[in-house]
């Protein structure tokens, strides 16, 4: 099997696993309670939050709530600061977890103030950011790393530019696809209101995820029960998918150089791959979405979003999944719609292009073998598949 | 309190049956204790005549409706208990279920009985009965605000005389009514992954039949995602009657043929006439005497009445639409009451959008389709996928 779709979710790494049915064997007790094997589960969670500080820098300024993972951590970070009425903002490129919340909070008459004119390459302008100040926005909300473009919100030049610019607005980073392939710097903690992670986007577990976030700030809790995690996040915890967490973030973190490398030779074989194939083939046009860029300030190294009309991205994918390879058509949250995807709509394609599109997203455990694998397959089901689609256009 | 409970089940169309009638309620009988026994092997089966009793645990009650509400076949039924046609016995039983349900005030309930009696040699008429039930009742629960009204009785205190017993209720649920599975036959089903076709495979379940379901598959065109689809409406389907089997054909080669050398405005009623046939065949060979399938007058281009005669045309299996005259409302509301409603909404599409005409004719004219049809090897194609057909025991899944 090769997989290719790394940006929707990623194999448990082997010690993760381990790690994961180890605690759940041995650790069964509820961290809330005050006997002896209560108090083992609580302090195996401490141990797990400071290493977890540790790997990725978090400052004592900023608390480390577990949730459920990406979708919780910026629905309870959104909801929790802005409802009712705290001006919000996002470039309207971002994962419905941060899209939808910002529509609950528009229903109580707090309508989002959307950047959209101002992307370019799927990114914020930075010359866009004092126009937040004039319509006193609280709170900009970006994707740090584009969930299906992988273009990159470099956290640093924000910060800076709302220091300069907007200094009432706070910014929440959605990290999901960030960690584990961009070194994280520890300056920016100190400009970050908010920042959300998920354990299975980086070889952890299902069913985990983190929201940072600045402790000064008041979050109103999403659910309600016995006040656990600063009463911000109620519910008994789950040690074994904490351990599992703090795990797979020890890997990423620990392996960042060594991934990013990685991933842009694979990147960069892949880009060549389809390049060569645009040679040997005349009726292949192919327009990459992503940025075939290796400045990481731009562009993450895992993901290559590219559109070849004028054959479907969905009909291919199903070619190349015949032939065991697996890769992506967008966001997999949104991949129950038949709908073009938002983004590749909002960066400017036209709804064939974005159609006619895949993202192939990596990981550590992809090898240039497999990207040959996708390229021969791919190739393949274009030729086979061009004439028809080439028909159906025509009669268009 | 007896720990057993008497179930009364009633039928009607099984009475109309004549010579034929023990046929029907051997099947309906056989249908009942294949729903109930894996719910408990407690159940004793009696069936005089136009009725079928259960005699069943009281803990089982439940179950037991749930259950019954499945079987095609079942006018009503109703869960009460058995006793001697005593009248004092009787309206104590009575007095015990309508006591708990009175609202305080002097209008508490307006009530009833209704007598039944088929065994005519029984002293009373039924008439006599409810009185004699009705006054004792009265007698105990008047002073309580307890009031007779027949026409509008909030309570109806039931009571069912037969030869052979006697059975006491105060409740009526409706069953899907038509007959029993398998007094008609078998019939097979052109399945896809939408809201109509499991609802007219549903319907003709309730005509007595056993379908089976034959689905058109388009892999590698579209993922996996429709044929789970599909496994779970059979599944759902099959829940009613057992024993059905899932034809999976791989369809992609005949449409990408048709596709690629017919017209295109004809494609969708090539692709119909296509199923059809090889549909026929697997119809032959497994023993069904009809295909049946959900298209309803002018829903879609290749429903009108000229396309449907164009595909019908193909094959001289007897074709059953059981929703040709149903509007989309009516069978969305009848794909609910079923429970496959849900299902048939998920996102998975059934045909891939590259095989669409962009302007489907709507009155194809046969001698084109088989000028079309002279284009392609459709014998070898039909074969060939013939020969690849998957064969699911919907029973299995």
């Amino acid at each position: 099997m090769v997989y290719l779709d790394n940006a929707a979710t990623t194999p448990m790494d082997a010690e993760v696993v381990e790690r994961v049915h180890e605690s759940m064997r041995d650790i069964f007790a509820n961290s809330g309670t005050r006997y002896r094997i209560g108090l083992d589960a609580k302090r195996l969670i401490e141990k797990s939050t400071e290493l977890i500080a540790e790997y990725l820098g978090i400052p004592s300024t900023h608390r480390i709530v577990f949730t459920s993972g990406g979708t919780e951590s910026n629905n309870l970070f959104i909801k929790g600061l802005c409802f009712p009425d705290k001006k919000t903002a996002f470039l309207g490129l971002e994962h419905p977890s941060i899209t939808e919340s910002l529509a609950f909070l528009q229903q109580f008459g707090n309508e989002p103030f959307s950047l959209l004119p101002f992307q370019t390459e799927g990114r914020l302008d930075l010359n866009s950011v004092s126009t937040l100040k004039e319509k006193r926005v609280k709170l900009l909300c970006l994707s740090h790393v584009n969930n299906e473009l992988g273009t990159v919100n470099e956290p640093l030049q924000i910060i800076s530019a709302l220091a300069n610019e907007s200094p009432q607005t706070k910014l929440f980073l959605d990290g999901v696809q960030a960690v584990g392939k961009l070194k994280l710097d520890r300056d920016m903690w100190r400009g970050l209101a908010g920042y959300s992670i998920s354990g299975h986007k980086i070889h952890g577990p299902k069913g985990i995820g983190l929201l940072i976030y600045d402790s000064k700030l008041v979050l109103n809790p999403q659910m309600h029960g016995g006040k656990q995690q600063f009463g911000v996040r109620s519910g008994t915890l789950p040690v074994p998918l904490i351990v599992g967490l703090e795990t797979a973030i020890k890997h990423a973190v620990m392996q960042t150089e060594q991934t990013q490398k990685h991933l842009q030779d694979l990147c960069r074989h892949l880009v060549q791959g389809l390049k060569n194939m645009q040679e040997r083939l005349p009726e292949l046009r192919i327009r990459f979405n992503s940025l075939v860029d290796e400045d990481v300030t731009r562009q993450s190294p895992g993901m290559v979003n590219f559109s070849f009309p004028p054959v479907e991205g969905e009909v291919i994918l199903h070619h190349l999944e015949a032939k065991d390879i697996f890769v992506g058509l967008g966001s997999a949250c949104s991949a129950q719609s038949r709908e073009p995807s938002k983004i590749l709509m909002g960066i400017g394609l036209s709804e064939e292009q974005a159609r006619c599109s895949l993202r192939i997203s990596f990981s550590h455990n992809n090898t240039t073998d497999e990207i040959d694998r996708f390229l021969e397959a791919f190739a393949e089901a274009y030729r086979a598949l061009y004439s028809t689609f080439l028909q159906k256009a025509d009669h268009r | 309190m007896t720990e057993r409970r008497t179930v009364l089940i009633r039928y009607d169309e099984i009475g109309l049956k004549g010579r034929n009638r023990k046929f029907f309620e051997k099947c309906l009988l056989r249908n009942i204790k294949r729903v109930l026994s894996s719910g408990t092997d407690d159940i004793v089966y009696r069936s005089p005549r136009g009725r079928i009793f259960l005699d069943i645990p009281s803990s089982f009650a439940p179950e037991c409706t749930v259950r019954l509400k499945s079987v095609p076949g079942i006018a009503s039924f109703s869960i009460g208990i058995s006793m001697e046609p005593d009248f004092d016995a009787m309206a104590e039983l009575g007095i015990q279920w309508i006591e708990p349900r009175l609202k305080s005030g002097r209008d508490a309930m307006k009530f009833c009985v209704k007598t039944r009696r088929s065994a005519k040699s029984f002293p009373k008429t039924s008439p006599e009965v409810n009185f004699e039930v009705g006054s004792r009742i009265m007698t105990k629960l008047s002073p309580r605000g307890l009031t007779v009204n027949i026409k509008e009785a909030e309570y109806v205190l039931e009571i069912e005389i037969g030869s052979s017993e006697t059975v006491v209720f105060d409740n009526r649920e409706p069953g899907l009514r038509g007959l029993p599975v398998g007094s008609s036959g078998n019939v097979l089903c052109l399945l896809s992954g939408g809201i109509d076709s499991p609802v007219s495979a549903f319907m003709m379940a309730c005509r007595g039949c056993r379908v089976h379901f034959v689905f058109f598959d388009n892999q590698p065109f579209l993922g996996r995602g429709g044929y789970d689809k599909v496994l779970i409406l059979a599944k759902k389907i099959n829940h009613f009657q057992t024993r059905g089997t899932l034809f999976v054909v791989p369809f992609q080669d005949v449409q990408a043929a048709i596709r690629d050398h017919c017209n295109e405005e004809n494609r969708v009623v090539l692709y119909r006439r296509m199923m059809y046939r090889i549909a026929a065949e697997i119809a032959d060979r497994q023993g069904s005497l009809a295909l049946v399938t959900g298209e309803s007058l002018g829903q879609v281009a290749s429903q009108t009445l000229e396309n449907l005669a164009a595909v019908s045309c193909v094959t001289s299996v007897s074709v059953f639409r059981p929703l040709i005259g149903m509007n989309k409302e009516s069978i969305i509301s009848r794909a609910k009451e079923i429970g496959t409603y849900e299902t048939s909404i998920e996102p998975q599409p059934d045909c891939c959008s590259v095989f669409m005409p962009k302007n489907p004719a709507t009155r194809s004219k046969i001698p084109f389709l088989e000028r079309d049809e002279e284009k392609i090897p459709w014998k070898e194609l039909c074969d060939d996928a013939l020969a690849k057909v998957e064969i699911i025991k919907v029973d299995d899944l």
